[in-house]
């Protein structure tokens, strides 16, 4: 029940965000210059920040950006374990033995330096598209090291089950026998593994905007659109800038609802 | 046979730090040196400045190859010279080893309050088997998980509170959800009921019986709470103005300093591989045949 219930929320976010330009009243960079740092009202339902931009337009322009991508990076992640882990359960041996070190050696990287490094060294001119594209292709293609650990394990364990035992003894090539037998008794595992990734990136996207190393202004994120919460000691004249995080802290409930009992970490 | 055992274990390990070290200096010395924006900094963006001053300062900044960088960086790193820090104009090394103790007290002081609030839950919440207490821990765990790092460090840093309050806070939702799971597994154990069933202590039973066992899982847990630790800990400082090694990075990030992300980043690669090897021989050692 809570689940189907987390579902919908989801979705209606989803459908929300994804609707931006239908829903939202001002473009993300349309600048009310009369307006500035103004209160709700009903022409800006959560005000305008410093440069006179409608927040609540760019609420939904940013979670658009933050929904669809951190669930792109997350596939990424995801499917660059599955090929590794599936992979190396299938070949066995020391292709295996290989395999579990290079994902022991990605897991010992420290991934949040590394991703601070390669933001470091893109050009200074990139435009606010290509930060985001590089953001979030970044974290989908440095996230991959704990899924495949999971994927790789639970592989392992189905290629030891009896069906497999049978199929093999039937005559089921390697290939065949992934895509017919192991693809569909994987499958809850995938999923798991997408509910899993998908907050964590949506996170960290957020901790790199709020350092000022994600999403480059003035498309807006999530993540910054945190940025306002900088002056934390203007936040109890002005609530509504909390909205954000609020809305964030929302989505990510959701996943943690929506997924199956007992498999969220981040 | 045991003794062996170990030893083969730590070999492994010792050879995985290794591994770690050349990939990592490998890895970023390929990020930085095919990297489409290196060496670029505001002054290309000077409109008084000729072609020719560009294409040097372009030149400048490309100068050998990715094998040629890695083969620098690691003649560099056996003189013990880290190279020195584009934006402070001071050596690396230098710079790390004054910031360290700061970054070394916050993770000590912040992985010890996280880990000891998380023992203290766990043992509260087997101890008093109230369903509305469970509740409570998992909404208050699952919120403060759904909180960005970075804005449970402002949190922090509008209360006073120091660094290391605001990490333990970010550790401790992550320990606790592991750690309960881990010690939940074992409640359900059948020794665990018929110890019960003989009228042992719930604190004896708890002990003895659930965490004793768990110990290895807990320690393997320790040594990625260290990394999540040091993965919180730039946010933290950067946010807090605490000047240890994570403000260092940041600072290093904003400011284009590559020297100072490839080295810190080897170190912390070195820390964490050292934090899960010292995790590993604890879980061994500990283990109640």
């Amino acid at each position: 029940m809570i689940r189907r219930a987390a579902k919908w929320i989801l979705a209606a976010l989803f459908i929300l965000m994804l609707g931006a330009g239908l829903f939202a009243p001002y473009g993300y960079e349309a600048q009310s210059r009369q307006e500035i740092a103004s209160p709700p009202s009903r022409t800006h339902w959560l005000g305008t920040d410093a440069l006179g931009r409608d927040r609540y337009s760019r609420l939904l322009y940013g979670g658009r950006v933050s929904i669809l991508l951190a669930p792109a990076a997350s596939i990424v992640s995801v499917l660059l374990a599955l090929i590794m882990g599936v992979g190396a359960a299938l070949a066995g041996g020391a292709a295996q033995r290989a395999a579990t070190t290079v994902i022991d050696l990605a897991l010992s990287l420290p991934w949040l330096f590394l991703l601070l490094a390669v933001r470091a060294t893109l050009p200074l001119n990139l435009p606010p598209i290509c930060s985001i594209a590089v953001t979030f292709a970044l974290l989908g293609l440095l996230g991959w090291p704990g899924p495949a650990r999971v994927l790789l394990a639970a592989a392992r364990r189905q290629l030891g089950s009896d069906y497999i035992l049978f199929a093999r003894a039937s005559g089921a090539a390697s290939w065949p026998l992934a895509a017919r037998h192991l693809a569909p008794n994987l499958a809850p595992v995938v999923l798991a593994q997408f509910w899993t990734t998908t907050p964590a990136y949506l996170l960290a996207e957020a901790n790199l905007s709020l350092l000022g190393l994600g999403v480059s202004e003035p498309l807006p994120s999530w993540g910054n659109l945190l940025r306002e919460l900088q002056n934390i000691t203007a936040l109890p004249h002005q609530p509504w800038v909390a909205v954000p995080l609020l809305l964030l802290i929302a989505a990510l409930s959701c996943c943690q609802l929506a997924q199956p009992p007992r498999e969220f970490s981040i | 046979m045991g003794n062996r055992r170990l030893a083969a274990a730590a070999l492994r390990r010792l050879c995985l730090l290794l591994l770690t070290v050349l990939s990592a200096g490998l890895f970023t010395s390929a990020l930085v040196r095919l990297a489409p924006g290196l060496g670029s900094d505001e002054r290309q963006f000077d409109l008084r400045r000729s072609n020719d001053s560009l294409a040097a300062l372009n030149s400048g900044a490309r100068t050998g190859g990715v094998l040629a960088d890695f083969r620098q960086y690691l003649v560099g790193l056996a003189r013990g010279d880290w190279g020195e820090s584009v934006s402070l104009r001071r050596p690396v090394r230098e710079l790390v080893r004054e910031r360290a103790p700061t970054t070394g007290l916050t993770l000590f002081a912040g992985l010890t309050l996280a880990w000891a609030g998380s023992w203290a839950a766990c043992l509260v919440l087997q101890l008093w088997k109230r369903t509305a207490l469970d509740v409570t821990a998992s909404i208050l765990t699952g919120a403060l998980l759904c909180l960005p790092a970075a804005v449970v460090a402002l949190l922090f840093l509008y209360l006073s509170a120091a660094p290391a309050l605001a990490l333990a806070a970010i550790l401790f939702p992550r320990i606790f959800r592991y750690q309960r799971s881990i010690l939940d597994a074992g409640v359900r154990r059948q020794h665990v009921l018929a110890a019960q069933a003989r009228g042992a202590g719930p604190l004896a039973v708890f002990w003895r019986h659930v965490c004793r066992p768990a110990l290895a899982e807990v320690s393997a847990l320790g040594g990625v709470s260290v990394s999540m630790a040091l993965g919180a800990v730039i946010p933290v400082e950067a946010l807090c103005d605490s000047p240890g090694v994570g403000q260092l990075v940041w600072q290093a990030a904003l400011a284009r300093d590559v020297p100072v992300l490839m080295h810190v980043t080897v170190v912390i690669a070195v820390a964490t591989c050292i934090a899960n090897f010292a995790a590993d021989a604890a879980a061994n050692a500990g283990v109640p045949a």
